[in-house]
């Protein structure tokens, strides 16, 4: 194990210091700038009607014991008939969002925009830091880690010499660019701190079918049973009755 | 609707600040989350922070939630001259914003100036044609102006998209039962009580509803209800129980004459009410006691 390095105090003062006030302040710039290109997105109509019809759905679903049969009746067939039925969906046209989203610039627009006040500071700062602080040491953590943490905390120092606790410029990038989403909640408020792993988790999750979910819910009530819960819940208030007259 | 729990605390905040304890504006903000309607109260103390420079300047941006406030509090109480100040401050701060245009769609409502409010609120929904708030305004002045039908119609057309909005459904079971469309109105209720199963209110307006349409069928099902109205009361709800009493006498003139053994069991839930109803009068209110006690001895329900 080689003998500990001495870091000049320049370097905390013109890289350590200088990376995270940069990368805050970028934070914050890009949080203003994403809220100056957000538009407001407009609700569509047929969209907002599915959502709404899931949801009276899956109360009947729910809560199908507590009307008489003859009304769950009624209202299974006005959701699930073969016609016309609210969650019925016919064949064919069931479109796939992907076909939806290419017919819909307003869509693609949005996915760029946001895309691209990811992006592109993202990849300005890592060339800034790549070509101003790379290949040396920045700074060093107080206590000792094992080596596996070598690819994480001394990216871009190839020396297997050098003890695991120093970090490297370009780790402090890194570590700076995912770890400071608690200071930018106090900064920005709660829910607009979006860090960039929320961001890319949003990438991958979106584009769920919708006719899936009602052609799910379909099937849900066809093989509901049901089950008239008053009579027992009858008993139940004549007990209550009995106990209060006592 | 407003828990017990949250409108003593509501209470206690109210008088603190009437008699001059402060607070107006934790008060004020009490009332716009719990959507209570105090009007009044709310333009006096709204007022008194809006008067003064220094408190309001103190608010910061909460100032202009505020003047909304006031101007919707200023129009229930006919104080249209407050509300359009208030509207017009509104105005100049954010100019062209619907929210803004909502309340001056309801200050026109406020002057019963209904073919302008109409034309305001028809320019607001091209703009957002999914508006709530709007829509919503629309099936009130229908119904300000007299008109239950047109009432209906528009809420029908609101619930064709937004069927889960119970306050919407609850709506239009009160219209109905007020047209005395009945059927229509049980539909309502089944909805609403698919939507929130264990709100005793609504077993209890389902049964109502059922027991008026009358019927042997429809009355054996309202007198479950009752029950099941009882049972999420634990039997502290009189009109409950008045139902189970009416439910088993009814019951009992319809079936009579025919085979006994259906009869069997239901006098005994309707005694079993009365008996409760007559305890809660004797601890509650006794100087009826016996009015009560008269008129079950009347329907055979008390020895």
């Amino acid at each position: 194990m080689a003998e500990d390095l001495v870091l000049d105090t320049a370097i905390r003062d013109w890289v350590l210091v200088p990376l995270s006030v940069v990368m805050v302040l970028i934070g914050i710039l890009r949080y203003f700038v994403a809220k100056l290109m957000r538009s407001s997105q407009a609700l569509d109509l047929k969209i907002v009607r599915e959502g709404q019809l899931i949801l009276r759905a899956r109360s009947l679903r729910a809560a199908a014991g507590f009307v008489p049969a003859k009304s769950f009746r009624a209202r299974r067939f006005y959701y699930t008939n073969e016609e016309n039925g609210l969650l019925h969906v016919p064949k064919g046209q069931a479109q796939n969002t992907q076909a939806q989203m290419f017919s819909d610039p307003n869509m693609a627009m949005d996915m760029m925009k946001k895309n691209l006040s990811m992006i592109i500071p993202q990849t300005l700062t890592f060339a800034w830091v790549n070509f101003f602080f790379s290949g040396f040491v920045a700074a060093k953590i107080p206590f000792p880690l094992t080596p596996r943490f070598r690819s994480m905390l001394q990216n871009g120092i190839d020396l297997s010499t050098v003890d695991v606790s120093y970090v490297s410029s370009r780790s402090w990038y890194f570590l700076n660019l995912f770890g400071l989403r608690g200071l930018f909640s106090l900064i920005l408020g709660e829910e607009n701190a979006m860090d960039d792993t929320q961001r890319m988790m949003q990438m991958g999750g979106f584009g769920v079918d919708p006719t899936k979910n009602l052609s799910t819910e379909k099937d849900g009530l066809d093989i509901i049973q049901h089950e008239w819960a008053l009579p027992k819940i009858e008993q139940r208030a004549e007990q209550i009755l009995r106990k209060l007259v006592k | 609707m407003v828990g017990a729990a949250e409108e003593a605390r509501l209470n206690r905040l109210e008088s603190q600040v009437d008699n001059g304890g402060g607070g107006a504006w934790e008060y004020l903000c009490l009332v716009q989350k719990l959507g209570a309607r105090r009007s009044e109260k709310v333009l006096k103390h709204g007022l008194s922070i809006l008067n003064d420079p220094r408190a309001r300047s103190r608010l910061g941006v909460e100032e202009w939630t505020l003047y909304e406030q006031v101007a919707i509090a200023a129009l229930d109480c006919q104080q249209i001259d407050v509300a359009k100040e208030c509207i017009a401050a509104l105005s100049m701060k954010f100019p062209g914003s619907i929210r803004v245009g909502k309340l001056e769609g309801m200050l026109l409502e406020a002057k019963e100036a209904w073919a302008d409010a109409e034309k305001a609120y028809a320019r607001l929904l091209e703009d957002s044609p999914l508006d709530q708030v709007i829509l919503k305004r629309k099936v009130a002045m229908a119904k300000a102006q007299g008109n239950p039908a047109a009432a209906v119609e528009y809420l029908n057309k609101y619930l064709e998209i937004f069927m889960a909005d119970h306050d919407a459904w609850r709506e239009l079971a009160e219209i109905y039962v007020n047209l005395q469309m009945y059927k229509q109105a049980a539909y309502c209720y089944e909805e609403l009580i698919l939507c929130q199963p264990i709100v005793p209110l609504y077993h209890l307006a389902y049964a109502d509803v059922l027991y008026t349409m009358g019927g042997l069928e429809n009355i054996q099902t309202a007198k479950k209800y009752y029950a099941s109205t009882v049972n999420l009361t634990g039997g502290k709800n009189t009109r409950a129980l008045y139902g189970l009493c009416l439910c088993g006498v009814v019951i009992g003139q319809l079936t009579k004459g025919r085979n006994k053994d259906e009869k069997a069991e239901s006098p005994d839930m309707s005694s079993l009410a009365a008996k409760a109803l007559l305890k809660d009068y004797k601890e509650r209110s006794p100087e009826k006691l016996s009015l009560v006690t008269t008129m079950m001895k009347n329907m055979k329900l008390i020895s």
